[in-house]
């Protein structure tokens, strides 16, 4: 059973300029619970257009925050634009302070980098997440094949399948 | 991104769900390109047919554009950072 076990660090800088260890517990606090991620295309389309000798586009790593208030996994449209991952559809992303917005639909695989957890998203959505440090929003249809245990006590977390 | 292809489902949606009941379709410009019992296959069938170019999948029962909402980003709240501590 494939398991990442994440515990996460800050630093903190004392009056006199050494640095030292942050609590773990406000770590995940403010930072949320973020982990390396690689996505790329997903592996039915890839594997067709390796057999018709094209190439696919490179994966691209980053950091990946969990959100399990999200059905849907998100992607960084301006990341997947740039890798030339292609569209599939397009769906109205609603807003609580303007009109709703289309949002394209990429056919992805998403992989927890350092384990072989890797999950086929066939509708995620593209979203403006670069500015915000992450290339992806990781939602409930990745982690329907996962356990995810939040302990926000030791400032830990950890995933598996 | 697309308009073409969703035009074209929006104003042969009743054709398509007479033809296809039940099935996912790949619309690529204007043309009906396969019908499927599955989104994988149907995908399958459109990365084999169009590489990388974009093409639409979706069921034909699907009446318009899907709306979706991440409350995160409806609400602006990624990344929120409150003005007061979280605890004591």
């Amino acid at each position: 059973m494939p398991i990442l076990h994440t515990q996460y660090e800050t630093e903190v800088q004392q009056p006199d300029g050494s640095v030292i260890a942050g609590d773990p517990q406000h770590a995940l606090v403010a930072q949320g619970p973020c982990v390396q991620i690689i996505f790329g295309l997903a592996a039915s389309l890839a594997t067709q257009i390796i057999q018709q000798g094209h190439p696919v586009p490179n994966p691209v790593s980053g950091m990946g925050l969990i959100d399990t208030g999200a059905s849907t996994t998100c992607i960084d449209n301006s990341t997947a634009q740039a890798m030339g991952l292609p569209v599939v559809d397009v769906v109205k992303m609603m807003s609580a302070s303007h009109a709703a917005t289309d949002a394209n639909v990429y056919p992805i695989q998403l992989q927890l980098i350092g384990t072989p957890i890797r999950v086929e998203i066939t509708r995620a959505l593209g979203a403006e997440l670069k500015g915000q440090g992450i290339i992806a929003l990781i939602g409930r249809d990745f982690l329907a094949n996962c356990t995810l245990f939040y302990n926000g006590v030791t400032g830990g977390l950890t995933l598996s399948t | 991104m697309l308009d073409e292809e969703r035009q074209y489902f929006s104003e042969h949606g009743d054709e398509l769900r007479r033809q296809h009941p039940g099935k996912f379709v790949i619309i690529h410009g204007q043309t009906v390109a396969g019908a499927f019992a599955t989104q994988e296959e149907a995908l399958g069938f459109g990365a084999r047919e169009f590489g990388l170019s974009s093409f639409l999948v979706r069921n034909v029962e699907q009446r318009a554009d899907i709306e979706v909402t991440v409350p995160a980003l409806a609400l602006g709240l990624l990344r929120a950072d409150p003005s007061h501590p979280v605890r004591d």
